[in-house]
């Protein structure tokens, strides 16, 4: 797990969140899991590749969708419309490519992939099992977890 | 040509913009940005395919252009776009903002980069920017 490169990515994404859906977005703890914590409504996941690979996934309930895309866009939204799934689509991919701005300027070559946004009850990750770093931001429309799992390929 | 400031001051021609991203919510937000400006027409496509074919068919004054896109990218959308028509004004707009993808979008014919999220001032200051290079 690269440790350095998650501090950058909790920090970035704290950041961008204070600009774009404020008021405050704070981590209160960060966790060490077995495998990717994401049983909520709504699932966003970023891809990364080059010299480490990984994944960031965010994950949160329907209503903290829904209201951080309606502050995104200046008006309520009715409910997961493909808009408010856009607007939080580029919420992650606005705070990883921070994050990933900043890795490439200490010479780390990263690239993301777009995000996939992905809704639904229940949702479970049957992903390979990768110790994966667990960060929760809290914002006024609710809680949001930062799942990163980042590792060097060699 | 003329800035925008200058513009205001009485040219009828509106300019015309291209927006091109894959998110549905950049073009919007970009979108009401260049609404907020004065006589200036956008238009928008989803992806780089897309954005080859508006360019040739609308020829617009100034594109806005994201990096990160499924299929055909940015930085290789805007090449194809400055061979076919090397006088093309093309702004990046992208999170990423690293010295190096910075550079390869303008060895690639980019003339400004803005670092998302984009505000006004930096939008107005780009599109000023690309209106006073030379369209050949």
């Amino acid at each position: 797990m690269r440790l350095d490169f998650v501090r950058i990515f909790v920090d970035s994404t704290t950041d961008l969140f204070q600009e774009v859906v404020g008021p405050v977005a704070t981590v209160n703890s960060l966790s060490v899991k077995a495998s990717p914590v994401a049983g909520r409504d709504v699932l966003t996941i970023i891809g990364l590749v080059g010299e480490s690979e990984g994944r960031v996934i965010f994950d949160m309930d329907l209503f903290t969708a829904v209201q951080l895309a309606g502050c995104m866009l200046g008006e309520p939204s009715p409910g997961m419309t493909p808009l408010v799934r856009s607007s939080i689509a580029e919420l992650a991919s606005m705070a990883i490519g921070q994050a990933i701005s900043k890795i490439n300027d200490n010479g780390i070559q990263l690239s993301m992939s777009p995000p996939i946004v992905i809704t639904g009850t229940n949702l479970v990750s049957y992903d390979k099992c990768f110790e994966t770093l667990v960060a929760p931001i809290t914002t006024a429309y609710g809680e949001v977890r930062m799942n990163i799992t980042i590792q060097d390929l060699n | 040509m003329q800035r925008l400031e200058e513009r205001s001051n009485g040219s009828d021609v509106p300019l015309t913009c291209l927006i091109v991203d894959d998110s549905a919510f950049a073009r919007l937000h970009l979108k009401r940005l260049i609404d907020s400006i004065e006589n200036v027409l956008a238009s928008e496509a989803a992806n780089g395919n897309e954005a080859i074919t508006e360019y040739r068919r609308l020829k617009p004054d100034f594109v806005l252009m994201d990096i990160i896109m499924p299929g055909l990218e940015g930085v290789e959308t805007v090449k194809r776009i400055c061979q076919s028509d090397p006088g093309a004004r093309v702004i990046m707009v992208s999170s990423l903002s690293h010295r190096d993808k910075v550079a390869e979008a303008m060895a690639a014919g980019a003339k400004y980069f803005i670092p998302k999220p984009v505000t006004t001032v930096e939008l107005r200051k780009a599109i000023d920017s690309v209106l006073g290079s030379a369209k050949n």
